[in-house]
């Protein structure tokens, strides 16, 4: 059973990768901006959804909190700071992103203090249950239906209603879709703010797993996800929840077998390297920009 | 005739099974001045890629002064003395008129980058520059931002920049796009002026009355084949090359 | 002069090298590699081990350029692969893979990291003496190398390689060179580094590191030798006169990062490759 445990716990980081990644590579797709802020946003999802569930003494406020906090910093993070840069090689934007995570991170450090914040109530991280002799916690059960039921509402928004097929035409072609008379200013605003918001509950979720949240979240899964788009073929959904499953299985069964040599961040990385090389285009190689 | 600086032999090439370039085959001698036409789609800028070495043919070979360059860079095919200038213009838009023209003036010495490392001096290099400058007739415009310039003047620098290669050959890749006619012609001027001093060009162009005025050999693609090839008149004259323009024309007019 | 004036002045003349060697790369060259720290730290490991094991000064130096430079031929083939934003984040995976490594490795000292480095024997006033002028050469290289035809050239690559090529200017080999040098001379730093410290730790070369070189090549204004060295040379001194802003001292990068390029996006723009940028509206 302990192979089935690696690869749950694989599965259900592959998840949080997952919400996290989806907003990165839909930016990447519309703009081909390398959104690296992308993660303080993760962060600040973190943040607010366990002070806010520390001052209600709900878990659930505190998720809608991070849900209103979170696009709203994605969007004023799009307005102010990559609308002016984006007539510029993406390098610039890029550094500036950069720039801004590093500048969120550290704020966060000096404002909730350098221990970080944990919830003083959190019954999801203890309690188990055995299903077919496999033992998940509540917050392992938590993060798999979350995703799931995102991705399928993901699913249903961007083929069902109308501003969602926009949507998705814009990701997919820019300028066509602009030839058909979307807007794509107001596109972008969702794009941001429906990622955001993915990045957001992504935030809350590995709070909960972990039952804590410290400065330097944003860090590693930032670059994780950069990692994780560029395998999934840019701008690609379906090739990103692919990616993100498949890292987090890696990673859990690398950390047995080659974790002696690497730790847990370079193995991800080591994976997008040696794939970057062979397949310059990614993963699936559904773009080539 | 004298002995051919460029040379294809039967280049062919096709993307997914599609022929976009189909056993073309003609040789320029030394000197010469040929015209390269053919309605969208004949295949010209295909051609252009394969003999400035930004693809490799299926089949069939490119040969620069008699040697075989089908495998080689483009770098490589511009120091055995092939030119190229671009149909979109691509100074570097950050460096001076002047630097454009220097970089080239000087690129034996950039050949090697350790090479490069050891020499500074650029005197020589910006006297050659500037006599090309007013060559082209750019003289007075060598301190300005390349990226400032109109779109007319920087045609002239990219032909500037070629011929500070000291080419054998030159490959213009219509260099009239984007000019109203009394500029169109002021350049054409010129370019039959740099191939009075001797350099050989092949001009590829869509601008028919110009071409037709001042090369002295016209070959036709369609297709991805050479339809026509010979002195300008005769070939605009032959059936099936009316065929393809006036095809295209109409076409063209029901589109437009 | 006190031995804290001593050290922060060393830590100075380190990132003057680091800084100015990464504009080599990024500034001269336009290939934005955000994992410096890496070649950093893999000269400073070379040259721990071998100065522990010869005692040998000028070795331990060679060692660390020697080292640097090949990881960095590696990236640079890399570079040669993908294009610019994926460049990036191939240098800043370089990065966390190199940290990722030297955790694990117990003869690197793993988390622990490596002391017990032997004295440069030039004492320390000797030893700073020596960085300042190693970092005065490579502040003097790079000036000649701008002005040098490859100086020349490398502007020709970094705005547009294509255009280059129709110039008989060879990018990749220069790619390569612009690598194989901002390299041995971050190996370099590192060297000086190991002996300045005498104690050297993975953290140290971390990508947050590498963030920090990238702002002061940004800062200073891509390109420009002087305005880097500058850059770095403020950079580093500001946390440490302003005990109060030590404490903040990544907000004050990353603000400063944001700000800059905020300002002077066309600046900074046109000295990276400009012409390239695709206009979008």
């Amino acid at each position: 059973m302990f192979y089935v445990d690696l690869a749950i716990s694989g599965i259900v980081f592959g998840c949080m990768y997952a919400l996290m990644a989806v907003g990165l590579t839909l930016v990447y797709g519309m703009l081909r901006i390398l959104h690296i802020a992308h993660a303080a946003v993760f962060a600040l999802g973190a943040y607010v959804t366990v002070l806010v569930a520390n001052a209600s003494g709900s878990i659930l406020i505190g998720f809608i909190a991070a849900l209103i906090a979170t696009p709203l910093c994605g969007v004023a993070i799009y307005r102010l700071l990559y609308q002016p840069l984006l007539h510029y090689r993406p390098d610039v934007p890029m550094i500036a992103s950069i720039g801004l995570l590093v500048l969120m991170q550290d704020g966060f450090r000096i404002l909730f203090g350098e221990q970080g914040v944990t919830f003083l109530k959190n019954p999801l991280a203890i309690e188990t249950v055995d299903i077919a002799g496999i033992t998940l916690n509540l917050a392992q059960i938590a993060v798999l239906i979350v995703t799931i039921i995102i991705f399928l509402a993901l699913h249903l928004f961007t083929t069902q209603t109308r501003i969602g097929v926009a949507w998705r035409a814009t990701v997919s072609n820019p300028r066509i879709a602009a030839s058909f008379g979307v807007d794509a200013i107001r596109v972008r605003y969702l794009n941001f703010a429906i990622g955001s918001a993915l990045a957001g509950v992504a935030g809350g979720l590995i709070a909960l797993l972990n039952n804590f949240v410290d400065p330097t979240i944003g860090y590693v899964v930032s670059y994780k996800a950069l990692a994780i788009i560029v395998l999934g073929g840019l701008g690609s959904v379906r090739g990103t929840l692919i990616a993100s499953l498949f890292l987090g299985v890696i990673e859990s069964y690398g950390t047995i077998f080659i974790g002696s040599y690497l730790n847990r961040d370079a193995i991800a990385f080591l994976a997008l390297i040696l794939i970057l090389m062979a397949r310059p285009q990614g993963f699936t190689g559904a773009r080539t920009a | 005739m004298n002995a051919p600086v460029l040379a294809l032999h039967n280049l062919a090439i096709s993307f997914g099974g599609v022929a976009a370039v189909d056993d073309v085959s003609f040789a320029i001698g030394r000197g010469d001045f040929f015209g390269l036409i053919g309605p969208n789609g004949a295949g010209k800028t295909t051609l252009i890629r394969l003999i400035s070495g930004i693809l490799t043919p299926n089949s069939g070979r490119v040969e620069l002064l008699g040697e075989d360059v089908t495998h080689r860079s483009t770098a490589t095919r511009v120091r055995r003395g092939l030119a190229l200038t671009h149909q979109i213009v691509r100074p570097f838009r950050t460096m001076s008129v002047l630097d454009n023209v220097v970089l080239a003036a000087g690129h034996m010495r950039t050949v090697d980058p350790l090479r490069a490392l050891l020499q500074m001096d650029r005197h020589a290099e910006r006297e050659r520059a500037m006599s090309i400058l007013r060559q082209v007739g750019l003289a007075g415009a060598e301190t300005k931002l390349a990226g400032s310039l109109p779109l007319g003047q920087l045609k002239r620098l990219e032909i500037a920049r070629a011929l500070a290669l000291d080419p054998t050959v030159v490959l213009l890749d219509e260099p009239l796009a984007g000019l109203n006619n009394s500029e169109a012609a002021e350049q054409i001027d010129m370019i039959a002026g740099v191939n009075a001093s001797g350099v050989t060009i092949l001009l590829v162009e869509h601008n028919l009355e110009e071409v037709i005025r001042a090369s002295r050999r016209l070959i036709v693609l369609a297709n991805g084949r050479v339809i026509g090839d010979g002195v300008p008149h005769d070939v605009m004259r032959q059936q099936d090359v009316r065929a393809a323009y006036l095809g295209e024309s109409v076409e063209t007019y029901a589109a437009g | 002069m006190s031995a804290y004036t001593i050290s922060l002045l060393s830590i100075v003349g380190i990132n003057v090298i680091l800084a100015v060697s990464l504009n080599i790369i990024s500034g001269f060259c336009g290939q934005i590699s955000l994992g410096h720290g890496a070649f950093y730290g893999a000269g400073a490991y070379a040259a721990a081990l071998v100065a522990i094991a010869t005692r040998n000064l000028p070795l331990a130096l060679i060692a660390g350029m020697l080292v640097g430079s090949v990881l960095g031929l590696i990236v640079g083939f890399a570079s040669l692969r993908v294009r610019s934003d994926f460049l990036a984040v191939t240098t800043i995976g370089i990065n966390f893979l190199f940290t990722g490594f030297v955790r694990k490795q117990g003869w690197l000292g793993a988390e622990m990291g490596i002391s017990s480095i032997p004295a440069s024997g030039l004492g320390a006033s000797g030893n700073m003496i020596m960085i300042e002028l190693f970092a005065a050469a490579t502040i003097a290289l790079s000036l000649y190398v701008n002005a040098s035809w490859m100086g020349f050239a490398f502007r020709a690559v970094a705005e547009d390689e294509d255009a280059a090529a129709t110039l008989a200017i060879n990018g990749i080999s220069y790619k390569l060179v612009a690598f194989a040098l901002g390299t041995a001379l971050a190996g370099l730093a590192g060297a000086l580094y190991a002996y300045f410290t005498q104690f050297i730790n993975v953290d140290a070369f971390d990508f947050i590191t590498s963030v920090m070189l990238m702002a002061m090549v940004v800062i200073g204004g891509i390109g420009s030798t002087v305005g880097v060295a500058i850059a770095a040379i403020v950079l580093t001194l500001l946390p440490e006169t302003f005990r109060f802003i030590n404490e903040y001292r990544l907000l004050v990068f990353g603000g400063l990062l944001v700000l800059f390029i905020s300002l002077a996006p066309g600046g900074l723009a046109s000295l990276f490759h400009g012409t390239r940028t695709r206009l979008r509206r």
